[in-house]
């Protein structure tokens, strides 16, 4: 494996890196000895840069099957003195929280980090969820860095302030950070990590067990006399900055907000004008700082990506400390800020223009009209599958099965993945709000309109023996997941269905891969995060071992194989799944590449196409379709040859150049 | 110079964000602050993608605000007038690759693909020039239609108005395209600086 830079052992240099690259560099520098994570988009990266060094530096780090797993690996090595990283999404935090909540009665003795990525924007999770309010919840300090250096910086001293806290700390990045790059300078990388000690009593009594004596309230009773010690490092703390000027109104800004702050004054022409409380410990605040702020100001402007989680801090601080300030930011009367959504530099400048009383030059009205007039020619371009993904195939079964044995109103429940594309939409037209009595649902013509549900990993197996159990006879009822999801979520749920008789159609689709977040290796790819081989997870064999009894293994590429074993399995008396297999296309074609096997695109043959979109209907971004000559065609560019095309179209109009193809 | 902002356009696969780390690594080779954004959704392939390249000597944001952005490459043509509309400067420069990737909506009937010169003339009315380029051709002479991403650096470069030397871009390419592809890479970004010349600008 090719060293990435951040193993690079040269303080000063000066180089580029994405938000998250600069994290694994924060925790090198801080001698991490573990890193656990389960990957997750807008995290991944972390996790990903740790495994391809891990060697190199000399750590251990891994893919847990999900962040449960990961975080309670985490957790055991700091609990015996081993500096240790869990990175995670912001979902991925929610998987973690009964350890959590449990972890922090007995803290840690290693330094322990976990880094969260939160997706204001929600541009690529199911939640907007502010993770900040975690470090609250459990009492754990919360670091926000506003740059990809304080992301690496922040990392590398979390480490020190978890041994001094004797508690975990949590890392809050946003997706703007973690998926940005900037430049970074690098610090040194300490020698390996320390000696691995167990010390059963270290300070406290059962230090490590919750339920030891005296109590597990005595627990809790401890974990209150970390926050005086929490509250003193973050008054110390360089990551939070203030500077006062003499104008009595002033700006907090925690995170990404403070560099979208302090460039908005720039754009302004404010700079050093107005007060500016910079926060990069946002739980606990800087009391005393905020004190400070407070005091000399009559406004106050906060500035953050997420909830209002800062300023309802500083309102509880103001209360005591400056009732009459002015507070505007998200929450309450007033607000500048739009309570959800992302931040970006044109809502910061014109929310900081406004408090301050000048005018943020927009686009003139006469501009405005002229982008009004472009914005009608744009199209949407919905999310799709690969070219050539297994996915198409197995979708486009599922659908003819259902047409023939599903019922008028088939259920799917979807699941976390790329196969959950299959919920997002065409931006299909024409659709009104409902309220029926009668089952509705709008008609599955692409394999974009087919998810009836979609939460979280692992929900889909779980609702679908709810509506079950409901009673509801419209259709048949589907889950799809996999093979991480899996993995990750589907076990219990599954083990759930064969005990409490839910007579279901679970549909597996297995690429061997991680793929949606980056084709990281799980149970079902046979290979750890380190490269190792390891034993393949088998699916079908897990479902047999748990007692289901109609179990089958078909060829993803075989859509019509796919397609008779599923209304097989939809007519059976109880529980039955279906595993479709077949590799990630991305996958397949990186390796052809390496083989220097050529990939020939099919072509189609006019003559035979009689325009009825049942190809395109399949959903191939690589099969056009011409409206004037009302034929379909192949984008030779995207064109992964896989033979999807051919195997469902009934006139036999797809050929690659040299195939000869029998007229039906 | 307080800043350079330019913008990428394109579809999840075509090497937008590459091309975007490239742009930034040069920069920071020139000894500028860098902050390079990007915005894509969840789909691996096909989706809209967008770079976001701020340098200069003291960038923080990471994204351009509406109207301030010098420059567009878009790689693909709908894609740039998705993003160009609202980040183009009235006195930027946007270059367009002419080859169309159709979306899914399209390709099902949902919608219909503007026509090429009418995207060059909206956003012709937006901001102080437009270049068309059939890119996708270049990087195909240059050895591999995927090249595009670079040769449309190329072309930035070759239109004199991106503030990095030649040099560091070079750097930035062989440091940041996949190995075994450096010399395709180096002729595809000759190639699009040479269709600059042969043609002019527009």
């Amino acid at each position: 494996m090719a060293k990435h830079i951040v193993a690079r052992d040269e303080p000063g240099l000066k180089v580029l890196l994405m938000g998250n690259e600069a994290i694994a560099r924060g925790a090198i520098e801080g001698g991490v000895g573990v890193g656990a994570s389960y990957p997750g988009t807008p995290a991944s990266e972390i996790m990903e840069t740790l495994v391809a060094v891990a060697k190199d530096i000399g750590f251990y780090a891994e893919w847990s099957v999900n962040e449960k797993v990961a975080f309670e690996v985490a957790a055991g090595a700091a609990l015996f003195n081993v500096r240790a990283i869990c990175s995670l999404k912001n979902a991925g935090l929610n998987w973690c929280m009964d350890m959590l909540a449990t972890l922090v009665y007995g803290g840690v003795r290693g330094g322990m980090v976990i880094v969260v990525v939160d997706d204001t924007g929600a541009r690529t999770s199911s939640n907007e969820q502010d993770q900040r309010y975690a470090s609250s919840w459990v009492e754990v300090p919360c670091l926000e860095p506003s740059s990809q250096q304080e992301a690496k910086d922040m990392v590398r001293d979390a480490f020190d302030i978890s041994e001094k806290t004797e508690l975990p700390i949590i890392v809050r990045s946003v997706a703007r950070i973690s998926h940005s790059l900037g430049d970074i300078t690098f610090g040194k990388i300490p020698p390996p990590s320390k000696k691995v000690v167990f010390d059963k009593h270290w300070k406290l009594p059962f230090r490590w067990n919750v339920y030891g004596p005296p109590s597990t309230h005595s627990k809790h009773v401890w974990l209150h006399t970390r926050l005086p010690v929490a509250k003193k490092l973050s008054e110390q703390s360089p990551y939070n900055v203030l500077e006062l000027r003499k104008a009595r109104m002033g700006i907090i800004a925690s995170g990404v907000g403070a560099a979208y702050a302090a460039e908005a004054l720039g754009w302004l022409g404010l700079e050093k004008k107005v007060s500016f409380l910079k926060i990069g410990v946002s739980y606990p605040l800087p009391e005393s700082k905020v004190t400070r702020f407070l005091q000399n100001t009559n406004r106050v402007l906060v500035v953050e990506d997420g909830d209002p989680f800062v300023e309802n801090q500083v309102r509880i601080i103001a209360k005591d400390v400056a009732p009459r300030v002015k507070i505007q930011g998200k929450a309450r009367d007033e607000a500048l800020f739009e309570s959800c959504g992302e931040l970006d530099a044109d809502m910061v400048a014109s929310a900081v223009a406004k408090f301050v009383g000048v005018k943020w030059k927009g686009s003139t009205a006469a501009r405005k009209k002229l982008k009004e007039e472009a914005l009608k020619l744009v199209v949407p371009r919905s999310s799709a599958f690969c070219p050539g993904c297994p996915h198409i195939g197995t979708y486009w079964a599922l659908r003819m099965a259902l047409q023939r044995v599903g019922g008028k109103f088939p259920i799917i429940h979807g699941d976390i993945g790329c196969y959950e594309m299959a919920g997002y939409g065409v931006f299909a037209k024409g659709l009104e709000p409902s309220y029926s009595t009668e089952s509705v649902k709008y008609p599955m013509d692409s394999p974009y309109d087919m998810l009836d549900t979609l939460y979280i990993m692992g929900s889909g197996i779980g609702l679908a023996q709810g509506t079950y159990h409901a009673g509801y006879t419209d259709g048949k009822v589907v889950a799809v997941a996999g093979d991480s999801t899996f993995f990750h979520a589907c076990l219990p749920g599954l083990v759930n269905a064969v005990y409490n008789k839910a007579k279901v159609t679970f549909l597996v689709m297995d690429n061997y891969w991680t793929a949606m977040t980056g084709h990281q290796p799980n149970p079902a790819t046979g290979v750890t995060a380190l490269g190792e081989p390891t034993k393949v997870g088998k699916i079908e064999d897990v479902c047999k071992a748990f007692g289901v009894e109609y179990v089958k293994v078909v060829d993803a590429y075989n859509p019509r194989e796919v397609q008779n074993t599923l209304v097989e399995a939809l007519q059976q008396p109880s529980i039955s799944v279906v595993v479709s297999r077949g590799e990630c296309a991305q996958v397949w074609q990186r390796a052809k590449r390496r083989q220097g096997v050529p990939i020939i695109p099919y072509e189609i043959d006019t003559a035979k196409c009689n325009g009825c979109r049942l190809c395109v209907q399949m959903g191939c971004p690589a099969i056009t379709f011409e409206p004037e000559t009302k034929k379909a065609g192949v984008d030779a560019l995207l064109c992964t040859a896989c033979g999807l095309c051919a195997a469902v179209c009934p006139f036999k109009a797809f050929r690659q150049p040299g195939q000869v193809v029998q007229s039906p | 110079m307080r800043e350079f902002n330019l913008l990428i356009a394109g579809v999840g696969g075509q090497g937008s964000i590459l091309s975007s780390h490239i742009l930034g690594d040069a920069a920071i080779r020139d000894g500028y602050h860098v902050r390079v954004a990007e915005t894509y959704g969840a789909a691996m392939r096909g989706g809209a993608v967008m770079g976001q390249i701020r340098i200069g000597t003291n960038v923080q944001e990471p994204l351009i605000p509406e109207d301030k952005a010098d420059a567009l490459v878009a790689l693909e043509p709908l894609e740039g007038l998705r993003r160009g509309i609202r980040y183009l400067s009235p006195t930027g420069l946007a270059i367009l690759n002419t080859r169309r990737l159709l979306p899914v909506d399209v390709n099902l009937g949902r919608a219909k693909y503007p026509a090429i010169d009418q995207i060059a003339e909206e956003l012709r009315e937006l901001c102080k020039e437009v270049s068309t380029i059939d890119g996708t051709s270049i990087a195909e002479k240059a050895g591999n239609a995927r090249t595009l991403n670079v040769v449309m650096i190329g072309v930035l470069k070759g239109l004199g108005i991106f503030p990095v030397s030649e040099e560091s871009l070079e750097q930035a390419i062989v440091a940041r395209v996949p190995s075994g592809t450096q010399d395709v890479n180096l002729r595809a970004f000759k190639f699009g600086i040479e269709a600059t010349k042969a043609t002019g600008p527009g």
